[in-house]
């Protein structure tokens, strides 16, 4: 059975009240929920908390899940739309990204200084200091290999904004590789 | 729009179209349309190198990220709401269902307990007032046999067991001299007079002692009093 059979079936069952097979869907889901959700809050706590959430609606609303999207896109959905509620609650978090980059830099210790020699430790740390819609973009594009639809259905904009939101993503990040002193040679 | 300016959006459309050409999720028309370009523009294949890099280390940046900790699951499970069907819902929730549900629920080592303690009571309460309703009608104190029918003897209020027959009490009867006087009484109680020339207290202790002994064929023996 593939993968997408396999969440499929457990969907299914969950629809049907089957506490095992949420048990299993946490299982196969819980990282990339989490993770995906951490990137964005940046607290664990927050972001476990936001994980159940994830999960607790998925056992809610798994009766109407169609399957045109894979289960991992429906998640990440949700988990989307409950980060996005919880920073504008929160308002712990801007959304813009000169402010995250602002708060960044004030978190700079010696050790982070001394990564900054090193070119992948500088690009992982200018990842970090891309907007949370940014990051977002990358990371569901790099980490979690979301086609250009799937990406949409999450954060919910067109196809179109989020091939141009990705690509100013990673203009952004070579600007700050070039703060940073590293010339990529693009754009 | 000069044509500097038209080659510059194709290859901006081309460019983001890049990160999903690298990671494979492009649809195939796309794909195609990428390679046709990278084709004749083989100088913007570099950038297929930048986005690796990226790629990689955005990889790496995830994987260092913890999971949910162990507790998380059994707080997700026990956070679950119970969804049934109205129905049924209304059945679950109705009192008959919990009376039923109750009935036929395994007993507990405690209710086993206080369900011995309650039959216990309610067998005491219930000979109590068999006696109290004995003895009102008859004013307390032993009633000798002469005392209602004239005849003499001891009278007892006797219960008989559900598995006695005719045979066992006629038998009994017999043996102790007996013969039932009066019954049945509330509670499948009789009146049984012993013939007996002793009349003592200790006399009719012996007796009654006799007949509760007798446990195949009687359940229950009160003195009958005055």
């Amino acid at each position: 059975m593939n993968e997408k059979a396999h969440d499929a079936q457990l969907m299914a069952r969950i629809a049907a009240q089957d506490q095992a097979a949420l048990r299993g869907l946490y299982a196969r889901h819980q990282a990339r929920v989490f993770r995906f959700l951490l990137r964005l809050v940046r607290q664990e706590a927050i972001a476990e908390e936001l994980t159940n959430e994830v999960f607790l609606a998925a056992w809610r609303n798994a009766g109407t899940f169609e399957g045109k999207a894979s289960t991992a896109t429906w998640l990440l959905s949700i988990a989307h739309h409950r980060a996005v509620s919880t920073l504008r609650r929160r308002r712990e978090e801007s959304w813009n990204e000169e402010e995250a980059a602002e708060i960044a830099d004030a978190k700079d210790s010696p050790e982070l200084e001394l990564q900054k020699t090193d070119k992948a430790a500088i690009l992982r740390r200018c990842l970090e200091q891309l907007s949370p819609e940014h990051r977002e973009v990358i990371d569901l594009v790099y980490y979690h290999e979301m086609s250009i639809g799937a990406v949409s259905s999450i954060v919910g904009i067109p196809e179109s904004t989020v091939k141009t939101r990705m690509f100013y993503a990673r203009k952004r990040m070579s600007e700050l590789l070039q703060r940073a002193g590293v010339d990529r040679g693009w754009p | 729009m000069s044509e500097d300016e038209t080659a510059l959006s194709e290859r901006e459309e081309i460019e983001m179209l890049l990160p999903w050409y690298v990671g494979g999720s492009l649809d195939a028309t796309d794909r195609d349309r990428v390679e046709r370009y990278l084709a004749h523009h083989p100088e913007v294949r570099r950038q297929l190198d930048l986005i690796r890099e990226e790629r990689h280390e955005t990889i790496l940046a995830n994987e260092a990220l913890p999971t949910p900790s162990a507790v998380a699951l059994e707080r997700l499970m026990a956070s679950l709401p119970v969804r049934r069907s109205g129905l049924l819902e209304r059945l679950l929730a109705s009192e008959s269902y919990r009376a039923i549900a109750e009935l036929f629920a395994p007993p507990t080592p405690r209710a086993v307990r206080y369900a011995a303690y309650a039959v216990a009571c309610l067998l005491l309460v219930q000979s109590l007032a068999i006696a109290a309703l004995l003895v009102e009608g008859n004013g307390g104190g032993y009633q000798t046999a002469a005392g209602k029918d004239g005849g003499e003897g001891l009278s007892f209020f006797v219960g008989f067991t559900d598995t006695a027959s005719t045979a066992d009490l006629t038998r009994l009867l017999q043996e102790f001299d007996a013969r039932i006087v009066d019954g049945p009484k509330p509670g499948g109680i009789y009146q049984v007079k012993v013939r007996i020339g002793d009349h003592s207290p200790v006399a009719a202790d012996a007796l009654q002692r006799r007949l509760a002994e007798r446990r195949d064929v009687v359940r229950l023996v009160l003195p009958a009093k005055e």
